[in-house]
């Protein structure tokens, strides 16, 4: 699954830590997201994940280190340049208001837009070109409750894509959708052409869909690299405490990318 | 529905509207007359002074109150999420009121600016409370603020009560004259203040209309958008808690609408866009032109508390909105 990829590095994490109540959150974590790269973050539930991922969309400010996008630590940003650079798709969706699919879609136009401003023909055409990417087009006026899991999920891609970011950030994206649009959604934010940094929890699914991958474990980072040298059975029993085998297996249509696959043996490591 | 043919039906309705509100009444003047006391106006003319000093005004102020009121809802339910919430809910009109009833108790002061101080001041404490409460858990800031405002609804209800209680029978009948609202107290001296605010908010709601429909997505979506949601989910709770004071001290309690004319408008229009929220301060304003109609003529020589109409209108036209909204549900 490796793309020919530039080396300069989009996203920069510098020594991050995050403390919270005296509880180390985070600590001394670094990595680098480079252009075209699709990165996947793994780990126990609590290892901090979802911590990490808000450092960097800048919900929660670290406690030590720095986090820097193309070469400029992030708090030199305003809000709304970080937002034309970042996009990010979590698990919140709006449930109640009536809103309309359309309506959720052009809130991705909120950094570009002026105060005031009003949505131009341009913007719509733009709206219906991200929906019919995610092939919801002919969903657009239908109130966004309405849809199914994974139809909300590529709704609020298609929202992020909008902001026509340079990195997407997920946060564990595939949850709750069944097997089909897992691949699906995973196919999708692959195919957009801009740098991925999605945690998650399937750990098969991260290892066929990422070109890097990043371990954490009680707030530090275990391993990372690429998926084949990554993901091994030391790894899952020390991680995850759970016993696995690893194997290397071609994915569908192409004979000559191997993706690690994991089968797992019920029972836990003592 | 196409969005310029509700525009169209809003400003249609509101014009007729206006104009029985201004024709209908104890004395009832025809479409002619209310024109010509509007364009050529003779105070010597008993009709036209009553139109243009006494009807006028007070439609003004029923226009402003049911399109402020309906705003303050819409913000109050866009910021915290919550359909439910309205100025009611949070405890801004409460303490408004407790601070209308405090000044009315110690003073006898029953009409002017002062009135709009002591709302204001009342709900700016009951504003306070509920930020000093929500600060403090930013990640649960909406679930606090909605326990508090709970919690501080009862206890201004509860110092009310304790005021009325120690009042004189007189000064207990004009309190309670006032909490069930009227619009009898329009004139055009104090109408530049309520028009004052309700215009500013309306034009801060569609300056900020990207950001507030942002915030429907959840607290971190909205912040990844580029918005500093702490502090437009307070200065928005500061606008609405202006808004509610100064209505609620100019007209008393009139309860209902800034719950219900979102939700009515909803099912028609996304509120996610720039003619959703025009419409649903248009029709706030226009359902309360009709409460007032309907209080001044309902009864013979008596008019109805205008609290009273809200809440019974209100609650069946919303109710049977519900209804009707189910059974096209269950019919798919």
């Amino acid at each position: 699954m490796n793309q020919t990829t530039d080396t300069s590095p989009i996203l920069t994490v510098e020594n991050l830590s995050l403390r919270i109540s005296q509880t180390d959150i985070l600590s001394g974590v670094n990595f680098e997201v480079k252009v075209g790269q699709f990165v996947g973050l793994l780990g126990p539930n609590g290892a901090g994940k979802s911590s990490l991922l808000r450092c960097i969309y800048r919900y929660c400010a670290p406690t030590d280190g720095r986090i820097m996008l193309f070469g400029k630590p992030i708090d030199t940003y305003s809000r709304q340049e970080y937002a034309k650079h970042v996009a990010v798709v979590l698990q919140e969706v709006p449930e109640q208001f009536n809103l309309a699919v359309f309506d959720v879609i052009a809130m991705g136009l909120t950094p570009h837009k002026p105060l005031f401003s009003s949505t131009s023909k341009e913007d719509k055409s733009n709206i219906e070109a991200v929906l019919d990417r995610v092939g919801l087009l002919h969903k657009a006026k239908q109130v966004f409750s309405s849809l199914s899991g994974g139809e909300k999920q590529r709704a609020m891609i298609a929202r992020a894509m909008l902001q026509k970011p340079s990195l997407l950030i997920m946060d564990e994206p595939t949850s709750h959708l069944d097997v089909r649009y897992q691949i699906q959604i995973m196919e999708l934010a692959k195919s957009l052409g801009v740098c991925v940094l999605a945690s998650f929890h399937d750990l098969n699914l991260a290892g066929a869909m990422s070109d890097h991958l990043l371990v954490l474990k009680n707030g530090q980072l275990q391993a990372q690299g690429e998926p084949n040298t990554v993901l091994s059975s030391g790894l899952l029993s020390d991680v995850f405490g759970v016993c696995a085998d690893v194997s290397h297996v071609p994915i569908a249509n192409d004979d000559q990318t191997m993706v690690p696959h994991i089968r797992y043996h019920y029972g836990y490591v003592r | 529905m196409n969005r310029l043919t509700l525009f169209g039906l809003s400003i249609a309705l509101l014009a007729a509207s206006f104009q029985c509100a201004l024709g209908l009444g104890a004395i009832s003047v025809d479409f002619a007359q209310v024109w010509h006391a509007l364009l050529m106006y003779d105070s010597a003319d008993l009709s036209h002074r009553v139109i243009v000093e006494l009807r006028l005004p007070r439609a003004i102020l029923a226009f402003l109150a049911g399109s402020g009121l309906a705003m303050a809802g819409l913000i109050l339910q866009t910021v915290t999420r919550n359909p439910l919430a309205d100025p009611y809910l949070f405890g801004v009109s409460s303490g408004a009121s407790f601070g209308v009833v405090l000044l009315f108790a110690l003073t006898g002061v029953q009409a002017g600016l002062a009135l709009s101080g002591a709302a204001f001041l009342g709900s700016l404490l009951a504003m306070s409370a509920l930020i000093v409460v929500a600060r403090s858990q930013s990640s649960q800031q909406v679930e606090s603020m909605l326990l508090a405002g709970v919690a501080l609804s009862f206890l201004f209800s509860a110092a009310t009560s304790l005021i009325l209680y120690w009042s004189d029978p007189q000064a207990i009948s004009a309190i309670v004259f006032w909490t069930l609202g009227s619009f009898s107290r329009a004139d055009w001296q104090t109408l530049w203040l309520p028009a004052l605010v309700v215009c500013m908010s309306l034009f801060c709601m569609l300056l900020f209309r990207r950001a507030l429909n942002a915030l429907l997505l959840g607290d971190e979506s909205a912040t990844t958008l580029g918005i500093n949601v702490t502090k437009l989910r307070l200065s928005m709770l500061l606008l609405s808690s202006l808004l509610t004071a100064v209505l609620v001290a100019m007209c008393g309690g009139v309860g209902f609408v800034g719950l219900m004319v979102p939700h009515i408008v909803r099912f028609f229009i996304s509120q996610a866009s720039f003619s959703g929220l025009f419409i649903t301060a248009l029709s706030g304003g226009i359902f309360m032109l009709w409460v007032d109609i309907a209080a001044r003529s309902v009864l013979n020589n008596q008019e109805l508390p205008v609290g009273v109409i809200t809440a019974a209108i209100g609650s069946v036209f919303f109710l049977s909105l519900l209804v009707l909204r189910n059974r096209s549900a269950a019919q798919i």
